[in-house]
C-alpha cells in the first residue's frame, strides 16, 4: 500500500481525535475535579477552556485539516492510478 | 414583573414592516438566484459553484435556529453550564463531516446521503434510511414551524392557525421558488442578519447591565462573574455524572454527522478545496454566535439573580426578548425579532431542500428512474412543496412523540444514518445485511426506549431518556456492532455473498476516495472490523449499566 493511503488513513484518525478534543474538552473537567475552580482570564477554567477551545482551537485544527487534506489530495491526484475531481 | 409584556411591541407596526422587509428580501434573493438552475442537479446542489465564505456562512446558519434565540438561552437559565457543554461541539459537525465523509460523497456527486447508502448497500437499505431521513427532518422543521408561527401570531396578533397557515406557505414558497441556489444564497444572508440582530443588542444589554466588555459580547464579560457568583453560586458547577457529557458524543456529536441538511452543503461547494475552506469559516461564524449566545444566557441569569426581577419558567425561552425590551428602545427589539424569524428560517429552508431531495431523489427517482428533465422539474417543486405542506398540516395539530426536542432527531440520525455512511465509506467488508440490521434494529429500539412511546420502558430515565441521550448512547454502538459484526459473518457465507453485489460495493469504496486503479488491501482490514465490534460492545454494555449519569 502507498504512502498516500497510509497518511490518509493517518490524518482522519489523528484530526477526529484532535477535533473531539476541542469540543469536548470539558470532559477532562468532568474526569478530574482538580482542573476546575482556576480563575482564567477573569472566569473558571471548567467554563472559559471549552468555550474557547470549541471556538479558536477548534478553527486552528480546522485550518491545519484543510491544509493537510488539500496537500494530501493534490498528492493523490498527483499519482498515476486516481480519477481528478468531477 | 409583567413579563408578558416585557418582550412584547407596544406598537408592532415597526416589527412588521421589519419582517415584511425581510420576507421580500428573501423572496427576491430566491428567485434572482435560482434564474442559474438549469438541470435537477443545479437546483438540488446549486450548480455545485457555492464559494467557500457563503458556503461557510450557509452552514453556520443551519445551526442558527429559532432555538439560539429562545430555546437555547432557556436552557442555559434552567441547566447552566452543562448546557453549555451541550451547545459547543455542535462546532464538530461539519469538519468532521467534512473529515469522514463529505468530500467522497462531493466526489461521487451525489444530493444526499441516502443516495450514497443507495449506491453502497442497495435500494432496501435506502428505502430505510431515507425515511428515518424524512421522519428526522420533520421532527426538525416542525419544532420551527411551529416557533415561527408563534412569533408571527404574537407580532401580528392573529391566531395560531393562521399564523401558521399563512408564515408556512410564504416560507415554503421562496425555498421552492429558490430550490438550493435561493437557500444557500437566504442563508448567508439570514446568517448576517440573525448574527447582526443577536450580537449587536447584547453589547447595548451588557453596557446597561454595567459591563465594561461590551464592545465584544461574545467573550468579553468577566467583570460580571463575581456578581453572578455571588448572586447564582452554583452557575459553574458540573451537576451531572461522566457519563452524561460523554453521551453527548453518541447523541449529538455522531448525531450531527447524520443530518442530511448538513452533509447537504458540502456537496453544493464549488470544488473539494471550496468545501474544506467553508469547513474553516463555519468554525468561525459557529463559534462567534455560539459564545454570544453563551454571553446571552449568562446575561439572562445574571438579570434575573442581580435585578430582582422573577422570570417564570414558561417565560424562560423569552429571555433574549425580555432583555432586548428591558434594555433596548422598541426598534431593536423588533430588528430582534426579525432576526428569530430568519434564524427559523435558515432552519426550516435546510430541511425542506433535504425532504424535497430525499423524496425526489431517493424515492420517486429511484421508483420512476426515466422521467425527462420537464417532468422532474415538476417533481422537485412538487416534492419541496409537499413536504412543506405535510409539515404544516402536523405543525396544526402536532402528536406528542413528534413535538420532542430536536436533539432527539440529532440522536436518531446518530444512530440510524452516520454509522451506515461512515462504515461505507471506509470499511469495504460493510455490506447490504449488515447496515439494514444495524439501521433498521438499533433506529427501532431508540425509538421504542424514548420516552414518548412506553414511558415505563426507558433507559435511565429524567432528562438523558427525554433528550435522548441515553438511548443514543446505547444505539449509536450498537448499529456500528450490529453493521460490522452481521457483515464480518455473512462474508463468510458464499450462499448470502453471492446474492449481492459485494465486489461492485467494495470497488464504490476506492473510487469515491479518488483511486481509479482497485487495490483490495485499501480500507479492508478484517483487523479493523473486528476492533469496532468489541469496542461498540465495550459502550452497548456500558450503557446499559445503569450508574453515572
Amino acid at each position: 500500500m502507498n504512502s498516500a493511503y497510509k497518511k490518509e488513513i493517518r490524518y482522519t484518525l489523528l484530526f477526529s481525535v484532535l477535533l473531539l478534543m476541542t469540543g469536548h474538552c470539558g470532559l477532562f473537567f468532568v474526569a478530574f475535579p482538580p482542573l476546575r475552580g482556576h480563575m482564567i482570564f477573569g472566569f473558571p477554567s471548567q467554563f472559559i477552556i471549552p468555550v474557547l477551545m470549541g471556538w479558536l482551537g477548534l478553527m486552528l485544527v480546522t485550518g491545519i485539516q484543510a491544509k493537510l487534506t488539500n496537500d494530501l489530495d493534490d498528492e493523490i491526484e498527483a499519482m498515476e492510478d486516481v480519477v481528478k475531481e468531477s | 414583573m409583567d413579563n408578558a409584556q416585557q418582550w412584547a411591541l407596544e406598537d408592532p407596526t415597526i416589527g412588521i414592516i421589519f419582517v415584511a422587509a425581510s420576507f421580500i428580501f428573501f423572496y427576491f434573493i430566491g428567485w434572482y438566484s435560482a434564474r442559474a438552475a438549469k438541470t435537477s442537479t443545479d437546483y438540488w446542489t446549486a450548480g455545485r459553484s457555492i464559494g467557500a465564505v457563503t458556503n461557510g456562512l450557509g452552514m453556520a446558519s443551519s445551526y442558527m435556529s429559532l432555538a439560539t434565540f429562545m430555546g437555547v438561552t432557556a436552557l442555559i437559565l434552567k441547566l447552566k453550564v452543562p448546557f453549555v457543554y451541550m451547545w459547543i461541539q455542535f462546532g464538530l459537525s461539519i469538519p468532521l463531516i467534512t473529515l469522514w465523509y463529505g468530500t467522497p460523497l462531493r466526489r461521487m456527486g451525489v444530493f444526499t446521503p441516502a443516495q450514497f447508502v443507495r449506491e453502497r448497500y442497495g435500494l432496501k437499505t435506502s428505502y430505510t434510511v431515507a425515511m428515518f431521513m424524512v421522519l428526522i427532518m420533520v421532527m426538525y422543521a416542525i419544532g420551527q414551524m411551529i416557533g415561527v408561527a408563534k412569533v408571527f401570531e404574537m407580532l401580528f396578533g392573529v391566531n395560531y392557525t393562521l399564523a401558521l397557515v399563512c408564515g408556512g406557505a410564504l416560507i415554503v414558497g421562496y425555498v421552492a421558488i429558490g430550490g438550493m441556489y435561493g437557500t444557500s444564497y437566504n442563508a448567508a444572508f439570514q446568517m448576517i442578519l440573525m448574527g447582526v440582530a443577536f450580537i449587536v443588542p447584547l453589547g447595548a444589554i451588557m453596557k446597561a447591565m454595567g459591563s465594561s466588555g461590551w464592545y465584544f459580547p461574545p467573550l468579553l464579560y468577566a467583570d460580571m462573574v463575581p456578581a453572578m457568583l455571588a448572586a447564582v453560586p452554583d452557575f459553574f458547577d458540573m451537576k451531572f455524572g461522566f457519563k452524561w457529557y460523554f453521551a453527548l458524543i453518541p447523541t449529538l456529536t455522531i448525531g450531527a454527522m447524520g443530518l442530511p441538511h448538513l452533509g447537504m452543503r458540502v456537496y453544493t461547494a464549488s470544488n473539494l478545496k471550496s468545501a474544506r475552506g467553508a469547513m474553516v469559516w463555519f468554525t468561525f461564524f459557529c463559534g462567534i454566535t455560539f459564545s454570544a449566545t453563551y454571553a446571552m444566557g449568562f446575561s439572562g441569569v445574571f438579570f434575573q439573580a442581580t435585578s430582582g426581577a422573577t422570570i417564570a419558567p414558561t417565560d424562560y425561552d423569552k429571555i433574549t426578548l425580555i432583555l432586548n425590551g428591558v434594555y433596548n428602545p422598541p426598534w431593536v427589539l423588533a430588528f430582534v425579532i426579525a432576526g428569530a424569524i430568519a434564524a427559523g428560517l435558515s432552519t426550516i429552508s435546510a430541511n425542506l431542500m433535504a425532504i424535497g431531495a430525499l423524496i425526489a431523489q431517493d424515492i420517486i427517482a429511484t421508483l420512476k428512474p426515466n422521467l425527462d428533465e420537464a417532468k422532474t422539474k415538476v417533481l422537485n417543486y412538487s416534492a419541496i412543496a409537499g413536504g412543506g405542506i405535510i409539515a404544516i398540516l402536523i405543525a396544526l395539530n402536532p402528536p406528542d412523540f413528534l413535538v420532542v426536542s430536536v436533539l432527539c432527531a440529532f440522536g436518531l440520525a446518530g444512530v440510524t444514518v452516520a454509522p451506515l455512511v461512515i462504515l461505507g465509506v471506509w470499511w469495504k467488508q460493510a455490506n447490504r445485511y449488515g447496515a439494514f440490521a444495524g439501521t433498521f434494529i438499533s433506529g427501532i429500539l431508540y425509538i421504542a426506549i424514548s420516552p414518548y412511546i412506553f414511558p415505563e420502558f426507558v433507559l435511565a430515565g429524567g432528562l438523558p431518556a427525554k433528550l435522548g441521550m441515553s438511548g443514543a448512547l446505547l444505539c449509536v454502538p450498537l448499529c456500528f456492532f450490529l453493521v460490522t459484526t452481521v457483515s464480518m459473518i455473512t462474508n463468510r457465507i458464499p450462499a448470502l455473498v453471492n446474492r449481492i453485489p459485494h465486489e461492485e460495493d467494495k470497488r464504490l469504496v476506492d473510487s469515491i476516495h479518488g483511486w481509479t486503479v482497485y487495490s483490495e488491501e485499501r480500507y479492508n482490514s478484517t483487523m479493523a472490523g473486528v476492533i469496532i465490534s468489541v469496542v461498540s460492545l465495550f459502550f452497548v454494555i456500558y450503557a446499559i449499566l445503569p450508574s453515572g449519569w
